[in-house]
């Protein structure tokens, strides 16, 4: 009888996990054609039609960049309390609190020039988004509250109090009645980068200079300081940093507040560069697929950026798709899923070998059905 | 290499083993596992495996339960030799174990989970899942309700059903890890009864325990294991007493001659009075620089909690602990990660180091302090450090880069002490720290111990006697959660009536 052996790697498996990756993102977009062949489109030709309109021209280059923007701020924001193993689901409402932060300064202060308004509404979206994050941080310290069913449900309320301002308070007389603020100030808006540096840049724009700021404070965070150190100590579990003397409850309180505060800034980015005001359109779920995108980068920035840009650019060929073949919107998200269990599988293939059972070989007692006796295991 | 015949052949001439072991050998590394071990299961007979945590136990049995191979030696079943290449393969051949985390589906039921894997057909016939599960539970007094869910049974209950799960598999040997070690007193007994009515069915009985009573209670024969050799073999009739039993099993054997200087002891370095809570019971010692106390007693009888207290991880319930003279409390609220205190746990994969991380990470992991400049860490120095404790303390395979999850135990072993050492502290708690160690790794790390108690009180937990005797100063017996005697090492008198006092007798 054929047997497989399951094995934990030794050794990390290199340059061939980029084999793996693409394997696995392959099998998704096969997937993706059969589902499109299976609804009476083009399979081949459909998935033609995406990479066509998502990497195609210069303008859909730049604008999967500036879809990327916000999903890269808010995955390093989850990542951050998934390194110690904190499942902060909530940056979806957390870039709610942000972008309503953001507005709030816009729409309170409306005649200061940029250098002024922007510092400011970025704080106040920090603050917000970083507020709204530490609710399910004080719920699980204090009550013991799940932090993912807390977290999720906070994205609800906060989707609400924005859908609040927009439909009541906040509403621009002018609008003819649509859910919408003013729009902000010149002071208030991100300015486009083309027309400063001359060139022709599209909708890209300076809240990309966030991005690597963002990116290299997570890394030299991480790797460089103490509370970095004691952070990725803390994934281990409580007992661990009982022992170690590890501050578990400070930093709880830290990597969802500060994941909070990135979330916020990119929805105070995403309103004021994008948008110019604040609008419920401004939810488009970034905050899920952030969650996505720190999973598949493995909570690394650099694959975190990358990871960010595909999936950005996922959205946009999406986006064609629907144009061009009447593919409902839903399609993206099946899209983003397949891609997700793909890869999440196809992980397990840089963690473990797996080879036919030979004579001689032991035991691995993952494959073998029934599992020896804990405490006892093979010499490494 | 055929190692000594069992003497349990010569009680039963007559009847065939059911299992025999001849000469298994298991190595992990350069620690001998298992020597040499041969031993005959009986049908009909209730074996008893008594030997400390680390004694070989655990792998001897996942030996028989197919899990591992021998090294060298083999196993026969009915007298044919058998090369078990997987669990399942001991199953089919009638040998089946209970562990003691059960492994069973919550929220199917009771039937179900015994007749997982084995319907037959497709199609399930819950009332004739339902008949046999009763006609099984019946016949071996093991009452219980075939179709109530696992997840709403208590330990017992489950237990019961893992052992329904082999009996319907036709298993003639059962073995048992440490059972009652999730019971209630009320619980164990009636598993007593039931493997009383399994082994007078015909059944072979071999369960683990460190526990003497039940041994004595349970057992017709009883096998004692030490640092991977059986040690003895004998009759339960033949034990006079729990105490008896208790010098069998802790031994009094020299494996290793180490001089202990007598050392000038300082100031009081821990002072522990009337404490109680949670399985301790009115425990007061105390500790001083220059000394080493060692804790001994069977496995379970209030050593952890005594540990966890005196570490910081729970706070006393009733009565005082000083610290390096300050109260419990104003000890642990700031602490200095170094010159104060530093703990050896037993768990040295899920308390004292983090798996994932490599060796510099787990070395930061209680001396972080010392390599941090400000918010920053300084990992370049830490590396060096680490490389030097790999190096002096000889921890193979000698590469920081390693995850700890690769080292085998003895070497994160030494690499923790490095670590614990490294913060100078005064007061040293150190758990079962040779357990898993070779002779050579044991007799470095007790010399490190030795020297080490010049700047510091050390308060060594251990369940080996030899260790105790060879290192510590004074020793202090704990049954119960009390302290049932305390004296210098050197009282010979006394240090003779350690099994007893292990074994609940007091002075």
């Amino acid at each position: 009888m054929i047997r497989l052996v399951v094995r934990k790697r030794a050794k990390s498996l290199g340059w061939g996990a980029l084999v793996v990756y693409l394997c696995a993102l392959a099998l998704a977009l096969f997937i993706c054609g059969v589902l499109l062949r299976l609804s009476g489109r083009p399979g081949l030709g459909g998935l033609a039609i995406l990479f066509q309109g998502a990497f195609g021209q210069s303008y859909s280059l730049l604008d999967d960049l500036v879809k990327a923007i916000p999903i890269f701020l808010c995955s390093l924001g989850v990542a951050l309390s998934f390194r110690m193993q904190i499942w902060n689901i909530g940056a979806e409402g957390q870039f709610a609190l942000g972008a309503v932060g953001a507005t709030f300064v816009a729409l309170s202060l409306p005649g200061l020039p940029w250098p002024v308004l922007l510092p400011l509404m970025f704080l106040a979206a920090m603050l917000a988004g970083g507020l709204w994050g530490l609710i399910p941080a004080a719920l699980r310290l204090r009550l013991g509250v799940n932090e993912i069913i807390s977290s999720l449900m906070l994205n609800y309320v906060g989707i609400l109090v924005l859908d609040y301002l927009v439909f009541g308070v906040w509403k621009d007389p002018a609008s003819f009645g649509f859910p919408m603020t003013a729009e902000f100030g010149p002071g208030g808006q991100i300015a486009r980068m083309g027309p400063t540096l001359g060139l022709n840049l599209g909708k890209l724009h300076w809240g990309l200079l966030a991005c690597p700021l963002a990116g290299v404070a997570y890394g030299v965070f991480l790797s460089r300081t103490r509370l970095g150190f004691e952070l990725a100590a803390c994934g281990e579990g409580e007992r661990v940093a009982r022992y170690a003397q590890l501050p578990y409850g400070f930093l709880v309180l830290l990597v969802l507040g500060a994941g909070g505060a990135l979330a916020g800034l990119a929805g105070s980015i995403e309103c004021s560069a994008t948008l110019g005001r604040l609008q419920p359109t401004v939810m488009v779920g970034y905050g899920y697929t952030a969650i996505v995108v720190a999973w598949l980068a493995r909570l690394k920035p650099w694959p975190i950026a990358f990871t960010s840009f595909l999936l950005a650019s996922l959205r946009v060929g999406v986006e064609v798709l629907e144009l061009k073949l009447q593919i409902p919107a839903a399609f993206g998200q099946i899209m983003e899923g397949g891609i997700l269990l793909c890869v999440i599988a196809g992980q397990f293939f840089l963690d473990y070998t797996v080879s036919l059972r030979r004579p001689e070989a032991p035991v691995a007692p993952v494959a073998s059905g029934a599992s020896c006796a804990p405490g006892v295991k093979e010499a490494a | 290499m055929a190692g000594r015949e069992s003497r349990t052949d010569i009680g039963a001439a007559d009847v065939l083993p059911e299992v025999r072991l001849v000469g298994v050998t298991k190595r992990f590394g350069a620690v001998l596992a298992n020597d040499s071990i041969s031993l005959s299961i009986m049908p009909g007979r209730i074996m008893a495996l008594l030997g400390e945590n680390g004694a070989g136990k655990s792998t001897l049995m996942a030996m028989l339960a197919g899990c591992f191979k021998p090294d060298s030696g083999h196993i026969e079943v009915e007298g044919r030799r058998v090369d078990f290449a997987s669990p399942r393969e001991a199953i089919a051949a009638g040998i089946g174990m209970v562990y003691q985390h059960f492994m069973l589906v919550e929220n199917m039921t009771v039937a179900e989970n015994v007749l997982l894997g084995q319907e037959g057909g497709f199609l399930l016939d819950p009332a004739a899942m339902h008949a046999a599960v009763t006609e099984l539970s019946e016949r071996f007094a093991l009452p219980i309700d075939p179709g109530a869910r696992v997840g709403d049974l208590s330990m017992g209950e489950r237990q019961r059903v893992e052992i329904l799960k082999l009996l319907h598999r036709q298993s003639r040997v059962l073995i048992f890890d440490e059972p009652t070690a999730v019971l209630t007193p009320v619980e164990a007994e009636a598993l007593f009864a039931a493997l009383r009515a399994m082994s007078a069915q015909g059944k072979a009985i071999v369960f683990i325990s460190h526990k003497l009573e039940e041994v004595l209670a349970l057992a017709d024969e009883i096998a004692i294991l030490r640092r991977g050799r059986i040690e003895g073999e004998f009759l339960a009739a033949d034990v006079q007493s729990p105490a008896d039993l208790a010098r069998r099993m802790v031994g009094r054997d020299v494996v290793l001659e180490i001089g202990r200087e007598p050392m000038e002891t300082g100031e009081v370095v821990l002072d522990v009075r009337h404490l109680g809570g949670p399985g301790l019971d009115d425990v007061s010692l105390s500790l001083r620089r220059g000394e080493i106390l060692a804790m001994v007693g069977v496995a379970g009888n209030g050593q952890q909690q005594l540990v966890e207290t005196v570490c910081g991880l729970s706070r006393p319930r009733t009565g005082e602990v000083e610290l390096l003279g300050r109260s419990w409390d104003d000890f642990f609220h700031c602490r200095d990660w170094q010159g104060a205190l530093a703990w050896v746990p037993e768990d040295r994969t899920g308390l004292a180091t983090c798996g994932s991380l490599d060796l510099t990470d787990n070395l930061l992991l209680t001396t972080r302090q010392g390599f941090s400049k400000g918010m920053w860490l300084r990992r370049a120095r830490a590396r060096e450090v680490a490389r030097e404790i790999v190096r002096t303390h000889n921890v193979q395979p000698g590469r920081i880069d390693l995850p700890a999850w690769q080292l085998s135990g003895g070497n994160l072993q030494k690499f923790v002490l490095g670590r614990e050492l490294l913060r100078r502290p005064r007061l040293l708690v150190a758990e079962q720290p040779t357990q898993g160690l070779d002779i050579s790794a044991t007799e470095a790390v007790w010399r490190r111990l030795l020297t080490a108690r010049a700047d510091m009180g050390v308060l060594l937990v251990t369940g080996d006697l030899t260790e105790a005797l060879q290192l510590a100063d004074r020793v202090a017996v704990m049954f119960r959660g009390r302290i049932m005697g305390q004296f210098p090492t050197g009282d010979a008198a006394r240090v003779e009536r350690i099994g007893a006092l292990m074994a609940g007798l007091s002075e």
